[in-house]
C-alpha cells in the first residue's frame, strides 16, 4: 500500500512543492489549508505522516497538533513541523510539542523528502510508473458542450497531436461514455443547462472508476461566478473560451504527468544528446530544467558515459540558456561524464561573453563531437 | 534601531532566493529605481514586538512570474492568474521576515508576524509616517531587480 503523506499549510505554493518534491516517490500526497481541514483530512485518510505549517489562520499547527495527541485514532501519526521561524525559543518550543523532526523555511525538496523518508519508507516509482506514456502517446480526451462547434474546435485544436477527443452534448451521454471506457482526461462545459457540468463533475468524483480522472472545466474567460465555483469545486483545471491551444496542450500533458523530455533528451550512438531548441522560452527551460538530473542519471544508470550539449538550433545565447548549460556541464563533471558544446560560430562568441561559459570549446557538428569524446580528453566546463 | 539592518536583510534575501529559486542575489547600490513602465507586484509581511515594522519584496510584475514558475517548478503556461503569482511572492516574502524574525528572537528581540499581502500597481509608493525609519535595498537577481523596503519602528 502506498504510504500516505498530508501536507498541512496555508500557502499553496508551499503545499505545491510539498507535493512536487514527492512527484518521483510511489506515494500519495493530501493537502489540507489549516488546522481544521488537516484534521479532517488525518481521520479520513489515516496519513502515514504529516507536514505541518506552524503558522496558519483558523486552526493554526499547534493547536491542530495538540488535537492530533489527543485523539487515540490520531495520536500515533508522526508530524514535521515546517516554520518560517528559525529563532531558538522557536525552535526549543516545537521541539517541545512532540514532533518527530521540523524543517525551518527555506528548504530544498530534497531536505523535506531526505526528513521524511527517514520516517517512513519511501520508494522510487517503477520505471514504468515514471515514463507511462508520452506526449506522443494516444490519449483519449471526452469534450462534454452542448454546443457542436466547441467539440469541433477541440478537436481541430488537437489534431496535431495523437490524441482522439470524443464529443458529447449532454451529461447522461457523458457518464454512459465514461461506463463503457475510461477516457484519460475530460473537459466539460461550466455553462451546461441547469448547472449540468458541475452535477456530472460530482458524479464523476463520486465514481470509484472516474474519481481520478483529471476534469477540465471549460469556460467563457469572463464568467468569472462560475469559474470560481469551479475551483472550489475541486476541477483539476479552468480552460477559458477562446481556447488557447498550446496551454491546453501543456495542462492536459502536466495533468496527465505524461512526458515531454524526449523533445530535447535524446540517447544516440552511444551519447546522452542534449538539444535545445531554437525557440527557447522559460517554458522549455522549466521542462529541461525539471528533467536534467533525471534523464542524465538515467544515462549514467544505462552505461553511457559522454554527453553533447547541442546548441545548434539556438539562436541567441543569451543568460537564460548560458545557465542551463552551464547545470548540464556541471552535472555531467559531478557524474564523470565526458561532455563537449555544439554551436555555431556566433552562438559561441556570445558564450564567450559570459564568465559561466566563456571557456566553452565549442565544436561545429555532432560528428565532430563524437570525434572530441571518443578521442578521450573531457571538454573543459 | 537595527544597525545592521542592511546585514540582517541581504542574508536573509540571499538565503531564501539561492535555497528555494537557485537565484544569486547580491545588493546592488547601482540599480537605484524600478525604471521600466511595467506594472509591480509587492509582497508584504510585518513583525510586531520590541521592534515592529513592516518589509516590502518589490518586484516586477514579469519577475514575480518567473519567480513562481521557478518555485513552483511549472511553465508560464501553467500559472493561472494573480492568484499563484501572489500566493508565491507572500510566501517568499514570509521566508525573508522569518529568517528576520529569527535573527531578532536570538538578539532578545522577540516578535511576532502578519500574515503577507500583496500590492499590486503601476505607479504607487510607500509613504512612511515621521516616527518610523525606512530604509530601501536594491538587490541585483542575475540581472533582475529587487527592490525591499524596509520600515522600522521602536516601541
Amino acid at each position: 500500500m502506498k504510504p500516505k503523506i498530508l501536507t498541512v499549510d496555508d500557502s499553496k505554493t508551499i503545499r505545491l512543492i510539498v507535493s512536487k518534491a514527492f512527484k518521483s516517490f510511489d506515494c500519495e500526497v493530501y493537502e489540507a489549508s489549516n488546522g481544521v481541514e488537516g484534521l479532517a483530512v488525518a481521520s479520513r485518510e489515516q496519513p502515514d505522516i504529516i507536514i505541518l505549517d506552524l503558522t496558519m489562520p483558523i486552526m493554526d499547527g499547534a493547536e491542530m497538533l495538540s488535537k492530533l495527541k489527543s485523539n487515540p485514532d490520531l495520536k500515533a501519526i508522526p508530524v514535521i513541523m515546517l516554520t518560517a521561524e528559525a529563532g531558538r525559543e522557536n525552535v526549543l518550543r516545537i521541539a517541545k510539542m512532540g514532533v518527530r523532526d521540523y524543517l525551518i523555511k527555506p528548504f530544498k525538496e530534497e531536505l523535506v523528502v531526505e526528513r521524511v523518508g527517514r520516517i517512513i519508507d519511501l520508494k522510487p516509482k517503477s520505471e514504468t510508473t515514471i515514463r507511462t506514456r508520452r506526449f506522443d502517446d494516444a490519449i483519449n480526451v471526452l469534450v462534454v458542450d452542448d454546443k457542436p462547434a466547441i467539440q469541433d474546435q477541440i478537436r481541430a485544436g488537437l489534431s496535431d497531436t495523437p490524441w482522439t477527443t470524443h464529443g458529447r452534448s449532454q451529461t447522461g451521454e457523458a457518464v454512459d461514455y465514461c461506463s463503457q471506457q475510461l477516457p484519460d482526461i475530460i473537459l466539460v462545459s461550466l455553462s451546461l443547462p441547469d448547472g449540468g457540468g458541475f452535477s456530472l463533475f460530482q458524479m464523476l468524483r463520486a465514481s470509484n472508476k472516474t474519481k481520478a480522472v483529471p476534469v477540465f472545466g471549460l469556460s467563457v474567460k469572463t464568467a468569472l461566478e462560475e469559474q470560481a465555483r469551479a475551483q472550489q469545486a475541486g476541477f483539476s483545471s479552468i480552460i477559458t473560451k477562446p481556447i488557447d491551444f498550446e496551454d491546453l496542450k501543456i495542462k492536459i500533458a502536466r495533468a496527465l504527468h505524461l512526458d515531454m523530455s524526449y523533445k530535447y533528451f535524446e540517447q544516440k550512438d552511444g551519447v546522452l544528446v542534449l538539444r535545445l531548441p531554437a525557440n527557447f522560452t522559460p517554458n522549455v527551460s522549466n521542462e529541461v530544467g525539471n528533467n536534467l538530473r533525471s534523464k542524465v542519471s538515467e544515462a549514467v544508470d544505462s552505461g553511457l558515459g559522454k554527453m553533447v550539449l547541442d546548441l545548434s538550433q539556438v539562436r541567441t545565447a543569451d543568460i537564460s540558456v548560458i545557465k542551463l548549460g552551464l547545470s548540464a556541464l556541471q552535472l555531467c563533471q559531478e557524474l564523470s561524464l565526458k561532455h563537449c558544446v555544439i554551436g555555431s560560430d556566433a552562438v559561441s562568441m556570445e558564450c564567450k561573453n559570459y564568465e559561466e561559459s566563456k571557456d566553452w570549446d565549442f565544436v561545429g557538428t555532432f560528428e565532430e563531437a563524437l570525434a572530441v569524446l571518443r578521442g578521450g580528453s573531457a571538454v573543459t566546463a | 534601531m537595527i544597525e545592521d539592518i542592511e546585514q540582517l536583510i541581504s542574508s536573509a534575501v540571499t538565503e531564501v532566493f539561492s535555497t528555494m529559486l537557485n537565484l544569486k542575489v547580491r545588493l546592488d547600490a547601482s540599480c537605484n529605481a524600478m525604471v521600466n513602465g511595467e506594472g509591480h507586484v509587492a509582497g508584504s509581511v510585518g513583525f510586531i514586538g520590541r521592534v515592529s515594522g513592516v518589509v516590502f519584496l518589490y518586484s516586477t510584475n514579469s519577475f514575480a512570474r518567473n519567480m513562481t514558475s521557478s518555485l513552483l517548478g511549472l511553465t508560464d503556461l501553467e500559472i493561472e492568474g494573480d492568484e499563484m503569482v501572489n500566493d508565491a511572492m507572500g510566501e517568499l516574502s514570509n521566508m525573508v521576515v522569518g529568517h528576520l524574525k529569527s535573527r531578532l528572537s536570538d538578539r532578545g528581540m522577540p516578535c511576532v508576524l502578519t500574515i503577507p499581502s500583496i500590492v499590486r500597481g503601476n505607479h504607487f509608493t510607500i509613504e512612511p509616517v515621521s516616527s518610523t525609519e525606512r530604509r530601501i535595498f536594491f538587490f541585483n537577481c542575475d540581472g533582475r531587480q529587487l527592490v525591499v523596503e524596509v520600515l522600522l519602528k521602536g516601541t
